[in-house]
């Protein structure tokens, strides 16, 4: 208690180390200048394939076995494991009894650093865990359930094939895109063999719809359509032939939908929404997913990654769900517009109003459907190259070019670009095949990636400890004339998000919080929630089973209930209080 | 008196293997049947599309000939728990068509025609209750939900409290109660209508104990989900009856799937809870536009005005009358139609009529009263109905009986039995699904039917051809429904020219994707300019999924 004081009363400057319990070269890893090194050495500058990515996490299992476990929830389309990893202090108690944080990134699969985001945040958390304060509390009250990537077979297929940046969000299970009964026959194709998918362009003198930039001929600028002058080039799309001889050039590439448009809330069929499959949670991926998830109760926070933007994106996904009840938007508000803050670059935005409408979504499934607080992030922005300049919008494409071949040119050393070269296409006859490789544009530099890392892990941290957290205060006995007494407890969720949503109790999704009074000998005449803190007499009573409240809306976020039994008897007494997404708490006293 | 399921065990002992009437088969005794039905009939294979949460087997037949490229119908009953009849008419179907592809002439060439996919128990755990004691209507299975909201799950569900061996209905005198007894027969209850003044004075509530002691009975089952609200279409998230997700029930999703795997369906026939043959459905117009980007939902004119045709074929055939208050949320049938474009012809079979209770005999000095005298309530007429048929139909109605309720104290238990309302008479059975059967095999000519009506070549100059090809269907269905043109699930027909090595295409598309072809002869036509050596065979050849594959040739000589 005077350590808490003297804290309150010291400047914010004061070393971590005056109330972690310090123990030599354990101190302040990693977020401060110095600190002693990580137990496990991972390099942050790098992105990693599947295999690479899970033997990152499988050393950090074998570093905190106790701490830190993995499972497979089922198999991707082409039979990779789907793997879960939970972080949770078994000393305080088993994951399911904790609030626990989802966390899971890649659905798409060429949106791949969210998941070295989340490698980084389970590192984080065990390396500091016993030495930084914050760190150590969030552990041993919540758990978190890891899913490293949704789609791995997308992922794999994105760093090892020839791609573009754009490529690879689909999984691999074949769709008729094109419906003539053949199954992704006519794909992207690396003509030119340089493994990479980049653009097909050609020189049409008098003919084109595009010119050279006039001070870089790497830029074709598209002529305005009201312009009498005629151009010599014109675009004919990624690098790819007519393989099935339909008149349509990679018009049924691997797949074909997208696993982010698969979800049961708001979920639209395919022509409604693209990508979305013939039923909700078709593919493998996210149907263990969703199960996974169905089967957790105890979650209360969301995080999904993906890239790119920055963007810090909430529900609704479309515009026909109507608005989110205000509570629950307040506590969105707060984590979001602190996420600004914590994300230079990335903008707290609503998914339909701010960037486009999105049906069956798995962050507004979550949310609508199992009432848990969620977000999507969407990783790196191209802000990020230029920091000090206003990025003005309304430049055009050529200029958004301009801006890439510079930082290309000065900080890249030209390695993001694939020169333009000539090639005899089967169809176009000469062109040139050219264009910015996979790796630019949807994930930073090498250089730039920690920084991402970490600043996106501190969000989920920041989330997390949102989780509702339950204390009971002190009971107030006091002595009613003929013998009973009353009961007077003030029972408290000292965390901003509600132990049961607004979406939560209005949906009635699980089951209601329940706060029981319990003693031997002790007979509960009466009870409910107190609505008046300064008239004892306005109870909203329960009719039954008084000893036995149940709170369908639960605590709101660093909210009280104020609570009132009436009892008979005498002796020792105790009041708990059990919900879903919160540690369940008891209080024993006398009475 | 004897309850019609006594005699049902006696009569499947000795299997009708001449002429199959219908039978209300319990699932081992179904599953035989289905197994005897394959292993006996050359044409007949067996479908195993799943299992249910139970672990029973969903199976079915396949009859026909195996032919690429034949149109399929695809029948489903059942998948409402209760609906043990209408399992009952598909099996008669199933049987009728494989006996009698050896033997009668229409069903030899509806099959040489069409394949059929009869999948007759879609719901198999839930329709066991059907052969269980005591007897009940089970709807649900599957996912629980706390319904009543105590913290607890499935903790007071139906029960047969009195042992009569059904579970029927409670009612209890009550003055918060919302129900009357019908002042033309008490027997019947209706609910209270405060507008005309009537105040409420009984409670009602499905047999069964206050478990929980919340003065609630069988409020919150073990089980809440049905599989017919498990589908993706209109899925009414939160609804306990609707699953966790769609397609969370395995019966539900076995059936998507195996709906899914088979692109030859093109019309979907369901025995079941819902209707639209007898009762035109919600239409709305073709280019309706949407709403924040939901398409509006109900049948699409164009396909309103072939289920129209379709159900006026249905009523002359069946004579039924039998409609739906169902809504279809949810269900396998709109899923065929709003999502993957089929139609789905739905037959609830059979509904309980409804007669004028007798009058009464009046004295003199009563006219007064006789003239505003009330109007019988439905349930009172179709007590009526009941009454009319005598002693073999009077199981079909309990009488309420006192009773006294360990938690509600004294009340009475009676109502309409299980089974009563939704299946018919057993004299009525076999006719029935003559009816029905004959109406399926109707629709053999409603496919549509893409044939490839014309191939010539005629030549421009010397060694330049123009070769020209037509289709038609002659079908009454469209190639496509304007719900599948909406939602691109149905495959287009594609036409292919095919060239010689030598032959060379001049003008034209050497592949044609059609998606419109209307029904009743819609005809689409097609041209190529075509050179090549002196003499060559051009051929053209149409494919579509689930109407039919043509091929011709055209011969040319220079």
């Amino acid at each position: 208690m005077i350590a808490t004081t003297l804290l309150a009363a010291l400047p914010p400057l004061l070393p971590l180390s005056l109330w972690a319990p310090q123990q030599a070269g354990d101190e302040g890893f990693p977020g401060l200048g110095a600190g002693r090194a990580p137990k496990v050495e991972i390099p942050w500058n790098r992105l990693y394939d599947y295999g690479e990515l899970l033997a990152h996490m499988d050393r950090l299992v074998a570093q905190w076995p106790d701490f830190f476990s993995m499972e497979v929830i089922g198999h991707s389309v082409e039979s990779r494991e789907m793997r879960v990893y939970t972080l949770n202090n078994p000393a305080t108690g088993p994951a399911e009894s904790k609030p626990a944080m989802w966390v899971d990134g890649n659905i798409h699969g060429n949106e791949v650093q969210g998941s070295e985001a989340i490698a980084y945040l389970a590192w984080y958390l065990l390396e500091n865990h016993g030495s930084n304060e914050r760190v150590t509390e969030l552990v041993d009250r919540a758990a978190f359930y890891l899913l490293p990537s949704l789609n791995p077979d997308g992922r794999d297929r994105w760093f090892e094939g020839a791609h573009s940046a754009s490529s690879s969000r689909t999984g691999p299970q074949p769709v008729d895109s094109d419906r003539d009964g053949l199954f992704d026959e006519d794909p992207a194709d690396d003509l030119d063999g340089d493994g990479s998918i980049v653009q097909m362009r050609k020189h049409v003198p008098g003919e084109g719809t595009h010119r050279l930039h006039p001070d870089d001929p790497r830029i074709l600028e598209r002529l305005p359509r009201d312009s009498d002058e005629r151009g010599d080039w014109v675009m004919l799309g990624s690098e790819g032939t007519d393989d099935d001889g339909d008149g349509r050039i990679n018009e049924d590439g691997v797949g074909g939908y997208d696993m982010n448009r698969a979800w049961p809330s708001l979920w639209m069929p395919e022509h409604v929404q693209r990508g979305a499959g013939p039923y909700p949670l078709y593919w493998p991926e996210t149907r263990s997913v969703a199960r996974f998830i169905l089967e957790h109760p105890n979650i209360a926070a969301v995080q999904s990654f993906h890239n790119m933007g920055g963007m810090i994106l909430r529900g609704p996904g479309a515009e026909s769900y109507g608005s989110y009840p205000s509570a629950d938007v307040r506590v969105y508000d707060e984590l979001g517009k602190n996420g600004e803050r914590m994300l230079p670059f990335y903008r707290y935005m609503i998914i339909w109003k701010d960037l486009y409408t999105v049906f069956g979504g798995l962050v507004t499934w979550t949310y609508e459907g199992l009432g848990i607080m969620s977000f999507t992030n969407e990783l790196w922005t191209r802000d990020r190259n230029f920091p000090h300049e206003e990025q003005e919008s309304g430049r055009g494409f050529a200029a958004f070019y301009e801006d890439r071949h510079w930082f290309d040119d000065k900080l890249l050393m030209g390695a993001g670009f694939v020169d333009w070269k000539p090639y005899d296409h089967p169809l176009y006859g000469e062109i040139e095949i050219g264009g910015f490789k996979k790796d630019v544009g949807r994930v930073p530099p090498t250089f730039l990636i920690e920084e991402m890392l970490h600043r996106n892990a501190a969000f989920c941290i920041h989330h997390a400890e949102a989780m509702p957290e339950v204390t009971i205060e002190e009971p107030v006995v006091t002595e009613l004339d003929g013998g009973a007494k009353a009961v007077d407890v003030v029972i408290r969720n000292v965390r901003p998000i509600p132990t049961r949503t607004a979406m939560a109790a209005s949906k009635k999704i699980g089951v209601p919080d329940v706060i029981t009074l319990e003693g031997e000998g002790i007979e509960v005449l009466a009870g409910g929630v107190r609505t008046d803190r300064y008239r004892p007499e306005r109870i909203t009573l329960q009719e039954r089973e008084p000893e036995r409240l149940l709170r369908e809306s639960g605590i709101g976020g660093r909210g009280e209930l104020r609570v009132r039994w009436i009892v008979a008897g005498e002796g020792s007494a105790t009041i708990s209080f059990s919900g879903e997404k919160a540690i369940d708490v008891a209080r024993r006293f006398e009475l | 008196m004897h309850h019609p399921i006594l005699f049902l065990a006696l009569v499947s002992v000795f299997p009708a293997a001449q002429e199959p009437g219908v039978e209300l088969l319990a699932h081992d005794e179904l599953t035989v049947s289905l197994h005897v039905l394959a292993d006996t009939h050359e044409h007949v294979e067996l479908l195993s599309i799943g299992r249910s949460r139970g672990n029973r087997a969903i199976e079915g037949v396949r009859i026909g000939p195996a032919v690429e490229g034949k149109p399929a119908i695809l029948l489903v009953a059942n998948l409402d728990g209760p609906r043990v009849f209408a399992s009952g008419v598909a099996l008669h179907h199933a049987r009728k068509l494989a006996e009698g592809y050896a033997t009668d002439e229409a069903i030899r060439s509806f099959l040489d025609r069409t394949n059929v996919y009869v999948l007759p128990r879609g719901n198999p755990d839930a329709a066991e209750a059907r052969f269980d004691t005591p007897r009940s209507e089970r709807r649900a299975g599957g996912h629980g939900v706390d319904n009543d909201r105590d913290g607890r799950f499935g903790e007071d569900g139906p029960a047969d409290v009195d042992g009569d061996g059904a579970i029927a209905t409670i009612r209890v005198e009550d003055p918060e109660g919302t129900w009357v007894a019908d002042p033309t027969d008490p027997r019947a209850m209706v609910e209270a209508d405060s507008n005309k003044g009537q105040r409420g004075r009984w409670k009602t509530y499905v047999e069964g104990r206050d478990a929980d002691g919340d003065e609630d009975v069988a409020e919150d089952p073990a089980a809440d989900t049905l599989v017919n609200r498990n589908f993706a279409s209109g899925w009414e998230q939160h609804e306990p009856y609707a699953g966790l997700f769609p397609t969370d029930e395995p019966e539900a999703l076995a059936l998507a799937e195996f709906f899914l795997a088979h692109d030859d369906v093109a019309l979907v026939v369901t025995y079941d809870e819902l209707d639209n043959l007898v009762e035109a459905p919600k239409s709305v117009k073709d280019d309706a536009p949407s709403v924040k980007r939901i398409p509006p939902a109900g049948v699409l004119e164009s396909d309103a005005a072939l289920l129209k045709e379709l159900g006026e074929r249905y009523r002359e055939a069946t004579g039924s009358e039998a409609k739906s208050s169902e809504a279809d949320e949810g269900t396998f049938q709109r899923f065929c139609y709003d999502h993957r474009g089929l139609l789905a012809l739905n037959a609830v079979l059979w509904d309980m009529p409804m007669s004028d209770p007798p009058e009464e005999e009046e004295s003199e000095e009563g006219e007064e009263e006789t003239a505003k005298k009330e109007e019988p309530s439905d349930d009172a007429k179709r007590l009526a109905w009941i009454d009319e048929q005598g002693e073999a139909e009077s199981w079909r109605f309990l009488d309420w009986k006192p009773f006294e309720h360990p938690e509600l104290g004294p009340v009475e238990i009676g109502g309409f039995a299980p089974y009563a309302r939704i299946e018919p008479p057993e004299s009525e059975w076999d006719e029935i699904a003559d009816e029905h059967l004959a109406f399926l095999l109707g629709l053999s000519d409603a496919l549509a039917r893409v044939e490839l009506v014309e191939c010539t070549a005629t030549p421009l100059d010397a060694n330049v051809w123009r070769v020209e090809a037509a289709i038609e269907n002659n079908g009454l269905l469209p190639l496509q429904t304007r719900s599948a043109r909406r939602t691109r699930t149905v495959r287009p027909a594609l036409v292919k020219l095919v060239l010689p090595e030598a032959g060379e295409l001049l003008a034209g598309r050497a592949r044609e994707s059609v998606s419109v072809l209307d029904g009743a002869g819609g005809r689409e036509e097609f041209t190529w300019l075509v050179t090549g050596p002196e003499s060559m065979e051009i051929g053209v050849t149409v494919e579509t999924t689930h109407a039919g594959i043509a091929q011709k040739k055209a011969e040319v000589v220079r």
